[in-house]
């Protein structure tokens, strides 16, 4: 009996733990009707934010505040909708927090913004920026649009994303890509490592750089790219059966620099570190 | 639940605050025509660094100006007839063609190679937006500034004439040869392309 | 008509003038037909080119810089309130949004402004500094005061050195006054991004003539750009 009373007890204090989460996560919901290549921005400041693709007219916007100190605004100017957080005063991490889900028309331009993330892309065609200090960035299936990402020491990667320009900066954020096959593929960071890891694609410009990270990429045999890579301190390995270039005149410090060609040389691959160790692979 | 205020301002009462030397102003009537204003200078010039710093002039030019603005005309012609008279100025610098001579001998490497059977290649159907950004690349600067000021940003050849500085009629054929231009080498991409494959 | 006489009218044909003589050929002509729906599918497809690309963030912070020293954008209180579009950015210390722009003025700087040709047993000259170029405000930027040094170029370091020591050492409190708990990220950031400049530059120093060396000394600045203007951003 006693037993079932304890029981009882617990259970309510559980409903009531329960209850007051409830209270606490607040959710709402923005709906906006748009053109066609509409304008979507999110600054989140603390929290998640996701987005992916939705219906070709409407932007729908999920807002789940985690916290008490954060209100949320949102306003739609023309093609243009904005949304954000606002933080009172003494708000932090966790009681700042607001976590957002976008559905979006798939040719939008969007912009997603948040300190500790992390943040999410999936799916669209259009323009992409993802912008976090700390937070975790994910880009994957997207295609045609430019993709901007930067971090300051927040890991990046990147999936399937075919076409455009890519452009990703992190100061110290690890950077991981798998299958980025595009016209313009531009990495760079201080101390972070890159790794790439798939095909290049054909009549790509690929830029990877980095002062003391490490550059590593992992090519399939079928590669066709030229590939160059120097390090000014740092050393240079290449397991990868590359052919000499030709026509040059180049002396190069083998364990400082090479470079050589693969299949037809459709992509350009240049890796460029100061101290960074650089490396490339067979898969 | 859907979202009962959204605050917004129109473009007029940006201009107007804007006016007054209000910041926020600015940056709306910045985003509201960024993406025209740095793809026509992108177009024009294929260089995204050089692009930026046209862009840049471009708006600056106008916002020193705002005060002056009236509204006789559309904010937006006004703005877009200042950024193509911003990056014909950096050709001319550059002492490139604003429009291509009739009788310029066409060098080997821009007419694409026909025996890589490209004229066998058919385009009908749709192009894809990057392949035709980097055909328009390729073209001389002087069918370049026709066919982007025409097809891509939708001036009239009268326009392009005062603009340019040269005839109508000299607009119109240079658009045209520009045009056939993209034709091949959007023919030769895709010959190129189904070559790789 | 011929195939030649297409040519001829073809410019006109594609403003979407009619021409009934045109027509008549094109249904009996596939080689002309197709030229003529090619062109009019460059043409039309031409259109989604227009606005179709974004410039990079820093075009704004570049623009806005500029025209607050000039003078055409006025201190916040002297103007009408802003719209909730800006008012999330409440860093008060507007010194930092040119300072960003400055660093990435001196990156371009690097570019545009090689070395000249060396004299022999003469040290390098100074490829930049991040307030050197004409153009920028000249109340941005902190000055150093101009050091008394032996050489022109161990005076331009250190006056250099000074300078954005000093607006790194403003940029930190800031960020402490705001954010204590970040402090000490963005001072690890900073030290970064600071040796990667200093890695570079000392290697360029050696290496005048070195392409790779300074083009790592563009990245570090903009790494560091990109550093300041995330602070902005972030750390309200």
């Amino acid at each position: 009996m006693e037993s079932m009373q304890r029981t009882a007890v617990a259970g309510l204090v559980l409903a009531m733990c329960l209850a007051s989460v409830a209270i606490a996560e607040s959710r709402k919901e923005y709906r906006y009707n748009v053109g066609p290549q509409a304008n979507v921005s999110v600054d989140a400041q603390y929290g998640a934010v996701s987005v992916k693709p939705g219906s070709a007219n409407q932007v729908l916007i999920t807002a789940i505040a985690k916290g008490d100190k954060v209100d949320v605004e949102s306003q739609q100017n023309g093609n243009r909708v904005e949304v954000g957080s606002r933080l009172r005063p003494g708000a932090d991490p966790q009681s700042g927090r607001v976590d957002y889900e976008l559905s979006v028309p798939p040719d939008a331009t969007v912009h997603l913004r948040s300190s500790t993330g992390p943040i999410t892309a999936d799916g669209l065609q259009g323009d992409v920026t993802l912008e976090g200090a700390g937070a975790q960035v994910e880009a994957r299936n997207l295609n045609r649009g430019h993709l901007v990402v930067q971090t300051m020491s927040g890991p990046i990667t990147l999936n399937n994303v075919h076409n455009g320009h890519v452009e990703i900066t992190s100061i110290s954020g690890d950077i991981h890509l798998n299958s980025v096959t595009a016209q313009l593929v531009k990495v760079e960071s201080t101390n972070g490592r890159i790794f790439y890891s798939g095909d290049f694609g054909s009549g790509g410009d690929y830029r990877f750089s980095t002062h003391t990270g490490d550059i590593e990429a992992l090519v399939p045999a079928s590669a066709s790219a030229e590939f160059s890579a120097q390090s000014l301190q740092g050393q240079v390995q290449n397991d990868f059966p590359l052919q000499p270039k030709q026509h040059s005149h180049i002396s190069l410090d083998a364990t400082r620099a090479f470079i050589g060609t693969a299949g037809k040389a459709a992509s350009a691959v240049v890796m460029r570190s100061f101290s960074g160790k650089i490396r490339l692979k067979q898969r | 639940m859907t979202d009962p205020k959204p605050g917004s301002i129109t473009e007029a009462e940006a201009i107007e605050r804007a006016k007054q030397g209000d910041e926020a102003a600015f940056e709306i009537l910045y985003h509201l025509h960024k993406r025209r204003v740095y793809s026509l200078c992108l177009r024009m010039l294929s260089n995204p660094a050089q692009a930026e710093d046209l862009a840049q002039e471009a708006f600056l030019q106008l916002f020193r100006k705002i005060s002056t603005f009236r509204g006789e005309s559309a904010f937006s012609t006004w703005l877009h007839r200042m950024t193509v008279n911003v990056v014909l100025m950096q050709l001319r610098k550059k002492g490139l063609p604003l429009v291509s001579l009739e009788e310029t001998l066409e060098t080997e490497e821009e007419t694409p190679k026909k025996e890589l059977g490209a004229q066998d290649v058919k385009l009908t159907g749709s192009i894809d937006r990057l392949q035709l950004q980097r055909a328009i690349d390729r073209l001389p600067p002087g069918y370049k500034t026709v066919f982007v000021l025409h097809d891509v940003e939708g001036f009239e050849h009268n326009e392009i004439a005062e603009l340019v500085g040269c005839s109508i009629g000299n607009s119109k054929s240079q658009l045209h040869k520009a045009r056939l231009k993209l034709r091949d080498y959007l023919k030769f991409m895709r010959a190129e392309k189904a070559g790789n494959t | 008509m011929k195939c030649a006489d297409v040519q001829r009218v073809l410019p006109e044909v594609i403003e979407n003038r009619q021409d009934g003589e045109l027509e008549a050929h094109l249904k009996s002509c596939p080689a002309c037909s197709e030229l003529v729906s090619d062109l009019k599918l460059i043409s039309s497809e031409a259109r989604q080119l227009s606005a179709s690309d974004e410039p990079a963030p820093r075009v704004w912070v570049r623009i806005a810089a500029e025209l607050r020293a000039e003078g055409v954008i006025r201190e916040p209180e002297a103007a009408t309130p802003a719209p909730a579009t800006t008012s999330r950015r409440s860093w008060s210390a507007w010194w930092l949004v040119p300072v960003a722009a400055a660093l990435l003025a001196g990156a371009s700087y690097i570019v545009t402004h090689k070395p000249a040709p060396q004299v022999a047993g003469q040290q390098g000259p100074a490829v930049t500094t991040p307030a050197a170029p004409a153009s920028q405000p000249p109340a941005t930027v902190a000055q150093a005061p101009a050091a008394k040094a032996s050489s022109p170029q161990n005076a331009k370091n250190r006056e250099v050195a000074e300078a954005s020591s000093a607006e790194d050492q403003q940029f930190l409190s800031e960020v402490s006054q705001r954010a204590p708990g970040m402090r000490v990220t963005y001072e690890n950031q900073l030290r970064s991004v600071n040796n990667y400049i200093r890695d570079a530059q000392a290697y360029l120093d050696q290496n005048p003539d070195d392409e790779d060396a300074r083009q790592h000394l563009i990245e570090a600045y903009q790494q560091k750009a990109m550093l300041y203007q995330m602070a902005l951003d972030h750390v309200q």
